[in-house]
Formats: structure tokens, sequence, C-alpha cells
């Protein structure tokens, strides 16, 4: 690993070296899954700051949108790790069907209650 | 039956001896003793003059009650004196005494009122004796009117204070909240849909392979998934609780069983090229 140095003459940092391996050595299917959780993240972020910034006037609604992106959120991020080939030692009692199945189960219990308090 | 009953009553009633009084008179006296006003009171016809009295008078009427026909005195279950009030309705009842052989003597001090006394207003009261008992027929008889001086206004209670009407409360509610301006609640919107093209422009450059997505071990279970995401919408848009939970259990038992097919069979992929 090149070490952490801010010279204009190395031309690598280390964030970029960190995302040049993490672009070569994950498989594409936990891109897909980082994608999805990134969206989250932007989405949750847009939320709250509407909330602060403008109005928080239909609360229900802030709470109700702001608590599905942390939800899902979580369960993918559970997903992801369980999911992991490289994580298989650490889950060896669950396999990724299984996880896909609680993350299935989890997302749509979430969205009922999201839901419910949309109004 | 009932109306034989009534007959029989009548005939006793009508064979029922009569109660009368001997010798009643009433006398007004003021405190030294001497009789301002004294006079023999008839049954029949009330007397024409009220009786007036003022603070420290008193007022004494005295009877014997007797059988009419044969003239021996009778002791009677039930004397009154009965004052009454017409201005106001109130009415006062006041035993009175009656010995064994019938005499009775009432007294009326008006520096000690009885308590029954109706409180004074600008009509006399109406006195009237009313003797009961259970061999003789009932009498009564309106004696004369009397007329007393102001009562004093009833005593005040010390609780009297918090037994009043609370004034009413004024509830003042926070002013309603309000939309922002259609501007900024659109750019808002437009800048919350954004991620959505965010995820998409991503998903289209990675773009994982499901090679096996519409095979049909899998497809149900994603029809299945859909299905669901499509109830929730439906919920939100109409449906009520009870109906959601209905068609999301019946679902659900449905999902079990595409989704255990769907699993197996790619776990069994898996298992079977690892």
């Amino acid at each position: 690993m090149a070490p952490k140095s801010s010279a204009p003459t190395q031309q690598t940092t280390a964030i970029q070296t960190l995302w040049k391996a993490y672009n070569e050595q994950t498989s594409d299917r936990l891109k897909f899954i980082d994608a999805f959780l990134f969206f989250l993240m932007l989405s949750g972020i847009v939320q709250f700051l509407y909330c602060i910034l403008v109005t928080n006037f239909p609360f229900n609604a802030f709470l109700a949108g702001f608590s599905s992106t942390v939800g899902q959120f979580v369960l993918t991020a559970s997903l992801r790790s369980q999911v992991n080939p490289e994580n298989k030692n650490e889950f060896k009692e669950v396999s990724p069907e299984r996880a896909f199945a609680d993350f299935a189960l989890g997302s749509i219990v979430l969205h009922f209650f999201v839901y419910n308090f949309l109004g | 039956m009932f109306s034989l009953i009534h007959l029989l009553l009548l005939a006793v009633s009508a064979q029922a001896s009569l109660l009368t009084l001997q010798s009643p008179r009433f006398s007004v006296s003021d405190p030294t003793g001497t009789q301002i006003r004294s006079e023999p009171v008839s049954l029949v016809q009330k007397s024409s003059t009220p009786v007036n009295l003022t603070a420290n008078n008193v007022l004494k009427l005295t009877f014997q009650v007797v059988d009419k026909e044969t003239g021996k005195g009778v002791q009677p279950h039930q004397t009154f004196l009965r004052f009454y009030d017409e201005q106001s309705g109130e009415e006062g009842i006041q035993p009175v005494r009656v010995t064994p052989g019938g005499k009775a003597k009432f007294e009326l001090n008006l520096a000690r009122p009885p308590l029954s006394l109706p409180p004074t207003t600008d009509a006399p009261l109406k006195v009237s004796l009313i003797i009961g008992s259970s061999q003789y027929s009932p009498l009564s008889a309106e004696l004369f009117d009397l007329i007393l001086p102001l009562s004093h206004p009833a005593p005040v209670h010390p609780d009297e204070a918090s037994f009043h009407v609370l004034p009413e409360i004024k509830h003042t509610f926070r002013p309603e909240q309000k939309l922002p301006p259609r501007v900024i609640s659109a750019f808002f919107a437009g800048l919350v849909v954004a991620p959505w093209a965010v995820l998409l422009g991503l998903w289209s450059q990675i773009s994982p392979r499901a090679p096996h997505l519409f095979s049909p071990s899998i497809l149900p279970f994603v029809l299945s998934l859909g299905a669901f995401e499509g109830l929730l919408f439906w919920y939100w848009v109409d449906l009520k609780l009870g109906q959601v939970l209905l068609y999301g259990t019946i679902l659900g038992v449905f999902t079990i069983f595409t989704g255990k097919q769907a699993l197996a069979s790619i776990g069994n992929r898996r298992l079977n090229r690892k």
C-alpha cells in the first residue's frame, strides 16, 4: 500500500488506491448492492436537509421517508455482508439464499410500516 | 275485583267517625304578657282579618280534639299546622303535640321561630290545621292568614364561593402550519428524485448479469415480491388495514412456496458449481 502523502510528485494518494482496489476487486454483484447503498444514503441526506432547511411540516411524512432510507440501508448492508463470499467464515450457518430471504422479508415489513406512517 | 275494594273503602269511610275541635282559640300577646288579640277559630270559615305578628310577639293556639258524636277527647296520630306561602310556593309543616285526652297547645314565639317557617314574602302565610287518624276521617281546615316580619337572609355557607361557574376557558391554538412556496417545494422535490437518477446511472454502468432471472423456478418468486410491493402501494392509496393484512397473508403463503423453490434452485446451482 502506498503511504499517505500530499507531495505533488506522487501520482496516487491513498484514496485513489483504495478506489482502484475497490473497483478491481469487488464483484459486480457487490458493486450493484453498493450502488443501491449509495443511493439510499444520498436520498436520506437530501430528505434530512429539506427537513432542516425548509420545513418539517408534514412531520410524519418526513419520518416515514427518512426512516425508510435508513431502514433499507441497514437491511441492504447486512445482506451485503452476509452474501459476500469473503465473509463465508463469519456466517457459517447463514447461506446467501437465507440472507436474501431475510432481506426480502425485512424489506417488505419495513415498507408496510413506512406506507402506514406515510399517510 | 279492584273496583270492589274501592266500593268497600268508600262504604267504610262513609261510616267512619268524624273529628271536630272543641273550643279552638288563638291569641296574640306581646312579651310582657298583655293580649293584643284573642279570638275563637272556626273550622268552617277562615278568619277574615289576617293575624299580624311583629317581632317578639307570641301566637298561641289552643284546642281540644274530640269525637264529633260522643264528645270524648281523641289523640289523633298526626296533627300538623301547615304554613303555606302562595307566592313562593313554600310550605312549612309544624307538628303539634296532642295529649292523650286530645288537648293541644301550640306556641309560636318570634324570638325563637320554628325552623319550618318558610321565608317571608309579600303574600301572607296561609295557616291550616291538618289532622290524620286511622280511625277517623281526616280533617283539614284553613284557620287564618299570618303576616310575619321579614326573615333574615339565609346564612351563607363558608364554601359558597367555590360553587359558582368558573370563567370560560378561551383556548388559544397554534396557527396552522403552512406549506412552503411551490417553487421551493418543486426544487426540493427534484432534488429528492435526483438520487434515483444517480442509482440508475450507476446500475447501468455496473449491470451485473442475472442469467436465470426469468427461468420458471425463479420468476414466480420475483413476481410475488413485486406483487407484495404492489399490494403495499395499493394499501397506501386505497385499502384498509384489515384488507391488506388479509391479502398479505395469502400472498405471503404463496411467496413462501415460490421463494423456497427459487432459492433452493439458486443454492443448488451455487453448490453444484462450487
